[in-house]
């Protein structure tokens, strides 16, 4: 059983990763939570249902039409709510304030269209086929699900790391003034920050709903909640911190329904990160927050 | 930067006139026969609302081309109360004092119903619910009325009946705790398993908005029980249903749920998964009595979905308004009518509806013979001896 | 006339009571906002407030007066208790802190005996009455106007614009955000109490992540310069959405935009210098027109 719970906590961690890792870019680049996240989820998991059942298409395809979908949704977002308020003398808070607006304007279109039930994908969509391994069940479709995670993240990963648009955005993201030094196009690595990062919560949407059937106009809800805690446990802004807060906040959840009780699952999870923020006051892999002067 | 300021205070001022221009009205039935509708039409509870909306729209543009009530037109008036509480009180008073209704149909969920309903009682004005199914909402008066069959009349006799049909000796339990219509469900279910001698080997919960269980159902897995008793939401629920079986827990270990199962989403979400699923409910959408079948081919041509439960006792509960209205006379003011109405709907008796016989008991809750049900060829059909 | 106001009165006096419990909300989180603290724990003080006072007064029989002080104390002594070690912390992690409280705080709620589950209470006797409101939230607007003036008040405006600063200058930092993060505890658990009394009913779902971001929206939006900020935020983002019911469908949308659009407009809050700017190119244009 225990392998099982880890094979289970495996599938659950990845898309939380997935959702976590653009949520924390957008924070780390431009010192914003944007609570339009969870929107930008849901936007991206319909336009890959609607490619599925409309158009027929399969998941590749799928996958890079929710990611465009939700990329653009996050053009709009930085558009429309975010770089208005972008000069410093404004509260801190009112982008944030913004995104809540915008979040509630987007559900309600899409309740307009879509009503408040839920939707599937088709059946066949992907081939339903179990794997045994020393009795752990794995299904081709957590396979693919956590297999695409992981894949999308390391192409994040080497995007920061090694192209040139990718070290602008990390340059941004240490500090924007001296970016601007540079000759580094502060506005448009904001705006490209938003597309990319949005275009990434859409695939954990599309990939979300793949796994567990279920693409309603409010499963944005549980998954910003916990994605705040995710980039909160990883430390604010850090890559790999989101990915491994990620995989941590789906072991702990899984864990406390296997050994402890389900009752208290959520209280374990969250119990468990004010502990981790008392012990450690920027996150898990959090540097030491210096003070600018 | 000038304009969209000047459009905000437009707004304002013209929700201003409009709320004064609407509170002049005096004759009552100048509209009408007025009724007014309090459920959740936007958030996350407009799943449930909306079918429940569809239904009282349904029966009432039915029974008006049939000539009204007495050749009174009925009016309803629809408003939206969000699923929260606050909202349902606002929405009640608006009705009870400035729309000036006769009766309340809502709200969507019991836990609105308790902070709403006490208002329509202290006002004497009857509220009826359709699909609040906690213990005590009719003890908040005698104006409250409700045709939603609480579970603690299915429920039983759904799990003596698998029981003995599937010789059950240990069952699993899972529930929704966070939610007031899947946690009462499971502590009639707890009851039945007590009365019925079964040995529960888990009892597993989850959260409203969950989609993942399988870290719930591999415990249960692994405990090898003989059904898996469930209170659920649907969405919920077709969900466990799809888990558990890809996690290979056998078809032969049947799933039984609560009311929250008798929908048709369970069959279009779960697929194949939903074969064995075994419910208990008054109505159910194969059932070949002659009102049903036009029920549903009516709800099908106008909404172009297949109706859910909630739509169903809507559409049952504005036609049991109606027998109480056509004995109403209607010669005293709106507070007398009110009061008349209340008496009127507590006589009515042997109703004869898309959920079969129906008579308000003495505490003015639904008595209604509960069948129970199976799913086969992922659609509910009566579960014979 | 008097019938329109009577039956006006009858219509919508839930909402103003509402207005007066968001505004104490919002004021709750104003205490900690001008420490520079972001506190999202108010709605699950909000939370254990509601509980304890309607407890109080359905099982103990306490007069309303008792219960609801004790649904203030209750709450600020929680405060104390977590304020102490999660204080240190800045920013988003406080807010995150203070927001995993919270969730424990519901799913504690859901599963004690007493609390009634996720079944909530429901029959809690209907003691809140106008004057109450008015009496308590002149009381802490009193509070508030002495405070601004007061040591307290200019120690919490230092730490808020610097707190390395301030607390080389001598001020007790610690001990003053301590202190705003408790009494802003009280006023949140009292405003509970009312709430729990005039509608009947409360349960867990009522205090935990999305009431806990309305508080701080109530208080952004009307902006925190000055406590007046809040308040106005508070009846302004109450009122709204009852404003609106004839949008129908399109109500939450319509929400949305206008709060976008006020924020966008405004970005310090409604009660900020922006408003007489905008306000009086308003006005100066109108005459321009005419």
């Amino acid at each position: 059983m225990f392998y099982q719970q880890l094979a289970n906590a495996l599938a659950l961690g990845a898309v939380y990763s997935l959702f976590a890792i653009g949520f924390t870019l957008i924070f780390g680049v431009m010192e914003i939570i944007t609570l339009a996240h969870g929107a930008v989820f849901m936007v991206g998991a319909f336009a890959g249902y609607t490619a599925a059942t409309k158009f027929g298409l399969g998941i590749i395809p799928c996958l890079i039409i929710s990611m465009a979908a939700s990329g653009f949704i996050g053009f709009v977002l930085d558009l429309v709510a975010i770089r208005p308020l972008r000069k410093k003398k404004f509260h801190h808070l009112a982008p944030m304030i913004a995104t809540i607006g915008c979040a509630t304007i987007i559900t309600s279109i899409y309740q307009g269209i879509f009503g408040a039930e839920a939707y599937r994908f088709p059946f066949d969509f992907v081939p339903n086929e179990n794997y045994e391994f020393r009795g752990i069940q794995l299904t081709q479709l957590q396979l693919t699900i956590i297999f695409t995670s992981f894949i999308l993240m390391i192409m994040m990963i080497f995007f920061l790391n090694k192209t040139k648009w990718g070290k602008a955005v990390r340059a941004v993201a240490e500090n924007s003034r001296t970016g601007a030094l540079l000759g580094i196009p502060v506005e448009r690595v904001y705006q490209f920050t938003m597309i990319i990062s949005s275009s990434f919560g859409g695939a954990a949407g599309v990939l979300t709903g793949l796994n567990f059937n279920t693409i309603h106009t409010f499963m944005g809800g549980p998954i910003l909640h916990r994605g705040i805690a995710v980039i909160i446990l990883g430390g604010m802004g850090d890559i790999r911190g989101a990915m491994a807060g990620g995989l941590i906040l789906g072991f702990a959840e899984v864990l406390s329904v296997a050994y402890i009780s389900s009752d208290f699952r959520d209280a374990v999870s969250f119990g468990l990160l004010f502990l981790i923020l008392l012990i450690r006051p920027s996150g898990i892999f959090g540097k030491k927050i210096e003070r600018k002067g | 930067m000038k304009l969209p300021i000047r459009k905000i205070f437009s707004i304002f001022a013209v929700s201003i006139i409009a709320c004064i221009i609407g509170c002049g009205k005096t004759d009552y039935l100048a509209e009408g026969i007025k009724i007014g509708v309090a459920e959740a039409l936007t958030g996350p509870i407009a799943k449930y609302g909306v079918p429940i909306k569809n239904g009282f729209t349904l029966a009432a543009e039915e029974i008006n081309a049939a000539g009204g009530i007495n050749g009174k037109k009925i009016n309803l008036v629809v408003d939206d109360e969000q699923g929260k509480k606050e909202e349902a009180i606002n929405v009640f008073k608006k009705f009870i004092h400035k729309d000036k209704v006769l009766a309340i149909f809502g709200p969507t969920l019991s836990n609105s119903a308790f902070a709403a309903d006490p208002t329509a009682n202290a006002a004497k004005t009857v509220v009826f619910g359709t699909s609040n199914t906690a213990d005590g909402i009719t003890a908040i008066g005698p104006y409250v009325f409700r045709n939603s069959i609480t579970e603690s009349d299915i429920l039983p006799e759904v799990v003596k009946m698998a029981k003995n049909k599937l010789n059950l000796k240990k069952v699993a339990m899972m529930y929704g705790n966070d939610d007031a219509f899947t946690k009462s469900g499971y502590d009639i279910f707890k009851k039945a398993v007590g009365a019925e001698k079964l040995q529960v080997v888990a009892t597993e919960t989850f959260a409203k908005g969950d989609i993942d269980f399988s870290a719930q159902l591999t415990k249960i897995k692994n405990l090898n029980p003989d059904a898996i008793i469930c209170s659920a939401l649907v969405e919920e629920a077709a969900n466990i249903v799809l888990q558990a079986r890809k996690l290979g827990i056998p078809a032969n270990i049947h799933f039984i749920g609560g009311n929250g199962f008798n929908s048709p989403k369970l069959a279009e979400i779960a697929g194949n998964a939903s074969e064995g699923i075994i419910n208990g409910s008054p109505w159910f959408l194969g059932d070949p009595n002659k009102k049903n079948v036009a029920f549903i081919a009516a709800y099908k041509k106008k909404y172009g979905s297949e109706p859910d439960q909630f739509a169903a006792q809507a559409y049952d509960a504005l036609y049991i308004m109606t027998e109480a209205l056509k004995t109403l006379k209607f010669t005293g003011s709106l507070e007398d009518a009110r009061t008349e109405l209340r008496d009127a709907l507590a006589k009515v008796k042997n109703f004869d509806g898309v959920g079969g016989n129906f008579s308000f008991s003495e505490n003015r809750d639904a008595v209604q013979k509960a069948r129970v049900l199976i799913v086969k060829n992922k659609k509910f059909t009566i579960y014979s001896e | 006339m008097s019938d329109f106001l009577i039956s006006f009165w009858q219509t919508y006096n839930t909402l103003f009571y509402t207005i007066f419990i968001h505004g104490m909300l919002g004021l709750s989180i104003y205490l900690t906002l001008a420490c520079g603290l972001l506190s999202l724990g108010n709605a699950a003080f909000m939370g254990i407030g509601a509980y304890t006072s309607a407890l109080l007064t359905m099982k103990a029989g306490f007069p309303f007066g008792i219960s609801l002080i004790a649904g203030g104390i209750l709450p600020s002594m929680v405060a104390l208790a977590i304020g102490i070690p999660t204080l240190r912390l800045s920013g988003v992690y406080l807010a995150m802190a203070t927001l995993g409280f919270g969730e424990v705080v519901r799913v504690v709620l859901l599963n004690m005996e007493i609390t009634g589950g996720s079944m909530g209470i429901n029959g809690i006797p209907q003691k809140t009455e106008l004057w109450h409101l008015v009496l308590i939230m002149g009381i802490i607007i009193f509070f508030f106007i002495r405070l601004r003036d007061s040591k307290y008040g200019r120690a919490m405006e230092a730490i808020n614009e610097d707190e390395v600063a301030s607390s080389v200058m001598g001020i007790r930092t610690t001990y003053f955000k301590v202190w705003t993060f408790t009494a802003g505890a009280f006023i949140a658990g009292v405003a509970g109490g009312l709430n729990a009394h005039f509608t009947y009913f409360i349960s867990p779902r009522e205090y935990g992540f999305e009431p806990a971001v309305d508080i701080l929206t109530f208080a952004i939006l009307g902006g925190t310069k000055t406590f007046w900020g809040p308040i106005a935020g508070s009846a302004i983002l109450t009122v709204l959405p009852e404003m609106m019911r004839f949008m129908g469908p399109y109500r939450l949308a319509v929400n949305g935009i206008i709060l976008l659009l006020v924020v966008l407009y405004l970005p310090n809050g409604i009660v900020s210098r922006g408003t007489f700017i905008s306000l009086k190119k308003l006005f100066s244009e109108r005459k321009s027109n005419a």
